[in-house]
């Protein structure tokens, strides 16, 4: 058996989700039986199927936040009270 | 919603209905025990979505549904023995899935161009559904067929057994010719057992399958007699109802 990983996509703006896995010998079985597992209620339009073998999984270390960059976080705290102050002086 | 169908056309539609409710019943005991667990979903799945035809069909002839579906006397329903029977054997319930939604495509098919345009609606709508079903029992049926002796053994000894019953899909009720002169059933029985025998056949001989064609079909007096295994399937599908009859749900 594989491992997939089942991607379900509504008609419109909405992005591709991951919704779950499922195993299945083969893409050919992966198919009907993803679309009976994930989409039975309609759940989606548009399916995409990834065996997991197939991903690129990154390391955790790789990805992992480096919390000593405040930099890269603007949280406006500092513009919303520089503007505030010019509201109450004008 | 109970339509103005002649008696004929109510039978014919009944026997869909039961068909499909036994079916889809049948199919839905193998929650829980399909082989995978995808498979297991799969299969339930085509289930319900039999058990929504046999809704949409006793709709044309009944105001209330549960009871009527669940609590006529035996002789009152018209379902086929094929729908009736345990099938307790993956393989046989397989086997029952591809002889029965190959039938039930062309029964569909046989209300495709039906004079009441609601039938005509709901064949569309199942159809959609129906291919899903007919690649799903091919697909198995034709991996299997191309692994192990054993499967193959297997499915061999189901269509052995099953082909005489599943022939027995055909055996028309008594309202039918009512029905076609009617113009809601378009194609009689006689002519989509023909079809239906040549695509079992042909798929068969796809598979390298020499099945020896049932001399015998296995007759119902038009769908009045039920099977032996009948009784133990009501009682089973009577369970909840029987707490509360009157229930709302």
């Amino acid at each position: 058996m594989r491992t997939y990983e089942v991607f379900l996509k509504k008609q419109g703006k909405d992005e591709f989700r991951h919704v779950g896995s499922m195993q299945a010998p083969d893409a050919e079985m992966a198919l009907p039986l993803a679309r009976e597992s994930y989409a039975r209620r309609a759940e989606g339009d548009l399916m995409w199927l990834v065996d997991r073998q197939d991903l690129i999984v990154a390391d955790p270390d790789l990805i992992a936040p480096n919390a000593d960059k405040p930099h890269r976080h603007n949280d406006g705290k500092r513009v919303a009270a520089k503007r505030k102050d010019d509201r109450a002086t004008t | 919603m109970t339509s103005n169908l002649s008696p004929g056309s109510a039978e014919w539609v009944l026997a869909f209905a039961d068909d499909e409710h036994m079916i889809g019943a049948r199919h839905a005991a193998w929650i829980g025990l399909g082989p995978f667990l995808e498979e297991d979903l799969a299969f339930c799945s085509i289930a319900q979505d039999e058990l929504g035809h046999a809704i949409a069909l006793y709709d044309y002839v009944t105001d209330d549904l549960d009871r009527f579906a669940l609590l006529r006397d035996p002789s009152a329903y018209r379902s086929a023995w094929l729908c009736e029977l345990p099938c307790d054997h993956w393989d046989q319930a397989l086997v029952r899935h591809w002889l029965y939604d190959q039938a039930e495509a062309l029964r569909w098919e046989a209300v495709a161009g039906s004079s009441v345009d609601a039938l005509r609606d709901l064949a569309a709508r199942a159809e959609r559904e129906e291919r899903f079903h007919r690649d799903h029992a091919e697909l198995y049926l034709r991996r299997i067929s191309e692994g192990h002796q054993d499967g193959r053994d297997r499915i061999e000894a189901a269509v052995d057994a099953l082909l005489p019953f599943a022939c027995g899909l055909w055996e028309p009720v008594a309202g039918e010719p009512e029905a076609l002169a009617d113009g809601v059933v378009t194609l009689g029985s006689e002519a989509l057992a023909e079809q239906w025998t040549t695509a079992i056949q042909s798929e068969l001989s796809a598979w390298g399958y020499e099945i020896e064609w049932p001399e015998a079909v296995i007759g119902q007096d038009q769908r009045r007699a039920r099977s032996v295994e009948f009784a133990a399937l009501q009682a089973s599908l009577q369970e909840v109802i029987s707490i509360d009859p009157d229930a709302t749900w």
